[in-house]
């Protein structure tokens, strides 16, 4: 490409859950000495902590590639506020910590409740106290499966 | 490409304009004769214009929306089959036919910059997608190769996207521009080039080589998604003993209906399986979606509305 | 009952004397049995049927027009998630209104028309006594968000996605007659996905067909299919956001000796369309509703729904939301 200095292809790493625990460092850069330090290093996938991500992807230019490590329901919830940033499958990789945990998308009043067991069928809405039916229905954008009212054909 | 069907449901239209761009290019501009409205566009359609003996592809320089003409710039190929003579030699008030516009470059929607790479006369579907980026408020840049005094639309340009336009007229400044805007776009910004084949892959490459996925990255292929006329065959019915000739450009669907043999149809598109026949002999060339190859495999079924003949001579169970 | 009295009509007699809600009902079964099928044709195709016939048109108005656009606005107030439009669709949208707007006008001149040079568009719909003077890609030119206008204007709901990575996204929508499903949770996802909980489809690949068959059309081409389930009562709004308040009715019904005047068999006619300047496809799902009691007038739809209710099998009807009521339809419908 002639003399043009180029930027190398960048990876941002971003680690949630126990693998961030390492993260209480600063957030830039990756690497530090021999130690491996993500740039992005939080509990678990909060607004505050997405927008954070989103962040570090709104100054990063195309070439980019993302790693988002972590339980499930955090990273899918990373890797739909990725997508919102503009950027596409190929760029992203996901290493799911597959550790039961679900966010269930509530049908009715439209409130997210974490699901401790994935082996539990059903789950008390945190927003309407329905008890739902935990369908493996899932929506990339809001990152969570679809839950809808148990039972509710039953005759009262 | 025989195109006759492609044409079938085209357009007459008439020459409303003829303009020289430089020495080589010359812009035609398309109307209907009644005065009418023409059918939308997607940003970075063709047409099929048939002129002097042959039908050829044009990209459409307007933006689609709305059009009241229809516009391709034709470079005079001194080496190609006569297509592009014969368009220059189109007057005003000259009728020809052309196809429906056809859709093979589309912008992304989800876009949130458009990086356009055109060399030379790939600057036309370039253009048609700076006017559509440019009435929707969609943000893009353009790098323009073109050759001394060979500029085609450069006003035009100019005026679109302003300081996003870069203008090269030699190889060392394009290379330049190129690895500065692959290297400074933001997330959401996709490319699309057009411009000779060698031209085209040197842009792909670069931009893969800085890391673009493919996703991002979009050029133009002319004459891909459809389906060719193919060969002519002949269809043995054994139960109705009858012989079908089938021309190319005529699907054994159609031909079938044309000799009153009807088959149960729905989709006519090679997808919904309903007009499926047995072959009891010959080797059928399956072009349909629905078939598992498997079953394409074994050959004793075929989609009579997409599929056609390997052989000379086809024997099917009606 | 009535439907005694035309038991041994023939077909065109009964034609003749069948209000237009049964003759013109697009009745989806061609066998006495159902399976899922990419059963896909074009548009504006002529369809006849026992009792008539139906399909010469893409925006079917009926005489439910002005009740079934009130209850649409009805549902999108008490809940506005019935509308999505991710940012990207917007010239979608617009390009939508554009399309479909002429052809209802030429479908309906009697009752509608449309105007436009360059940008400005003129639409007048004496349905709504509207006289509507507007700007093509402007929204502040129309009394209300895009999509939602075009929603006032047609029975249909609406669907657009967006093609691009090799798939079809489901990226806008106005969806308030959905049979049980949300467009709230469904938007933004992969057409495949959107099919996720259906049975079958995906080891027979008919939603993979039907994809790569819309991932073909060209611009302007317009093509149909049905859909089938059914409902209790003439309720249009079966989305899973309203669940609780009708899913008891499922039940309710089976020992409801009222049950032939409840139970409707609902069809969609679903058209699939590329709109020709955002290269969007777009999705309009026309629900009609038919009682049991009104099927049973037209004796071989009578037979034939039996038929088919009773063969097909559980997980289809599970889907559905049938199973618990279609044995005791399948019965009524089968002892004539």
């Amino acid at each position: 490409m002639g003399p043009m200095s180029t930027p190398p292809s960048r990876t941002i790493y971003a680690t949630f859950g126990a693998e961030a625990h390492s993260g209480a460092g600063p957030e830039t850069g990756h690497q530090s000495g021999t130690e491996f330090r993500p740039d992005l290093a939080v509990g678990q996938a909060s607004p505050d902590s997405l927008k954070r991500l989103k962040d570090v992807l709104n100054q990063a230019y195309v070439g980019v590639r993302l790693v988002i490590a972590g339980p499930s329901a955090d990273i899918l919830a990373a890797r739909a506020a990725a997508a919102e940033c503009g950027m596409v499958e190929e760029e992203m990789t996901l290493l799911h910590r597959v550790d039961g945990h679900r966010r269930v998308f509530c049908a009715h009043c439209r409130a997210t409740t974490s699901m401790p067991e994935a082996s539990a069928h059903e789950i008390g809405c945190s927003g309407c106290a329905t008890v739902l039916s935990v369908s493996e229905h899932f929506s990339r954008r809001l990152a969570a499966h679809l839950g809808y009212a148990a039972h509710a054909e039953e005759a009262a | 490409m025989t195109a006759t069907a492609l044409l079938a449901g085209g357009l007459k239209l008439q020459v409303a304009e003829v303009t020289a761009q430089t020495p080589s290019i010359t812009s035609i501009t398309f109307t209907d004769p009644a005065g009418g409205p023409l059918p939308a566009y997607v940003p970075g359609s063709h047409l099929l214009v048939q002129c002097g003996d042959g039908v050829n592809a044009y990209s459409l320089t307007g933006s689609g929306r709305s059009p009241s003409d229809y516009s391709v710039s034709v470079l005079r190929v001194a080496s190609g089959a006569g297509g592009s003579a014969a368009m220059h030699r189109l007057r005003a008030g000259d009728r020809v036919l052309v196809s429906r516009p056809r859709s093979a470059f589309t912008p992304m929607a989800t876009a949130r910059h458009h990086l356009l790479i055109a060399g030379g006369i790939g600057v036309t579907p370039m253009l048609s997608h700076a006017r559509a980026a440019a009435e929707w408020g969609m943000a893009a840049t353009m790098i323009y190769m073109y050759r001394p005094a060979e500029g085609a639309h450069v006003p035009e340009l100019r005026e679109l996207l302003d300081t996003r336009l870069v203008e090269c007229t030699d190889r060392g400044s394009f290379r330049q521009a190129l690895a500065e805007k692959l290297s400074s776009q933001r997330l959401g910004t996709h490319l699309y080039v057009c411009g000779p084949a060698a031209f085209m892959e040197s842009v792909l490459a670069s931009a893969r080589e800085l890391g673009w996925p493919e996703t991002r990255l979009h050029s133009e292929p002319f004459g891909t998604p459809e389906l060719d006329a193919g060969q002519p065959f002949r269809a043995k019915l054994t139960r109705s003993g009858i012989q079908v000739e089938i021309p190319a450009g005529v699907s054994l669907l159609e031909a079938l209906e044309g000799a009153d043999v009807g088959v149960p149809n729905m989709c006519r598109k090679g997808v919904c399986g309903e007009c499926s026949v047995a072959v009891l002999r010959g080797t059928p060339q399956h072009r349909d979606l629905y078939l598992s190859e498997d079953q394409k495999a074994s050959g004793r079924t075929m989609m009579c509305c997409v599929s056609r003949s390997l052989d000379q001579e086809l024997e099917l169970d009606l | 009952m009535s439907t005694n009295l035309i038991d041994h009509a023939i077909p065109q007699e009964a034609a003749t004397i069948l209000p237009e809600r049964i003759t013109r009902f697009p009745f989806p079964f061609s066998a006495d049995s159902y399976r899922y099928s990419t059963n896909i044709e074009p548009a504006l195709k002529p369809v006849s049927t026992e009792a008539g016939g139906w399909g010469t048109r893409l925006l079917d108005i009926d005489e439910h027009y002005l009740q079934e656009l009130g209850e649409r606005a009805a549902v999108l107030q008490r809940d506005p998630s019935r509308l999505q439009v991710l940012p990207h669709m917007r010239p979608a949208v617009w390009d939508a209104i554009t399309t479909l707007l002429p052809i209802m006008a030429d479908e309906h001149p009697e009752t509608m028309s449309f105007e436009r040079k360059g940008d400005s568009c003129r639409w007048q719909n004496r349905l709504h006594n509207l006289d509507l003077e507007f700007t093509a890609g402007v929204d502040a030119s129309l009394p209300a968000e895009p999509l939602l206008f075009l929603g006032s204007q047609i029975q249909d709901d609406i669907a657009l996605l967006d093609q691009r990575e090799n798939a079809l996204w489901l990226d806008a929508g106005l969806v308030t007659f959905a049979a049980d499903w949300s467009l709230g949770f469904d938007v933004g996802m992969k057409f495949l996905e959107v099919h996720g909980p259906v049975p079958r489809v995906h080891d027979e690949q008919i939603i993979t067909r039907a994809q790569q068959f819309l991932m073909n059309l060209q611009p302007g081409e317009k093509y149909r299919r049905t859909n089938w389930t059914m409902t209790v009562g003439r309720r249009l709004d079966t989305s899973t956001e309203t669940y609780p308040e009708w899913a008891q009715d499922r039940s309710a019904v089976v020992t409801d000796p009222a049950l032939p005047d409840r139970l409707h068999l609902r069809v969609e006619v679903q058209h699939l369309i590329r709109l020709p300047h955002s290269g969007a496809i777009l999705f309009l799902v026309r629900t009609h509703l038919l009682s049991l009691a009104d099927i049973a007038r037209v004796p071989a739809w009578r037979e034939r729904l039996g038929r088919v209710l009773a063969e097909l099998p559980p997980d289809m009807a599970g889907y559905k939301g049938i199973s618990r009521y279609r044995e005791a339809a399948s019965a009524w419908l089968l002892a004539g």
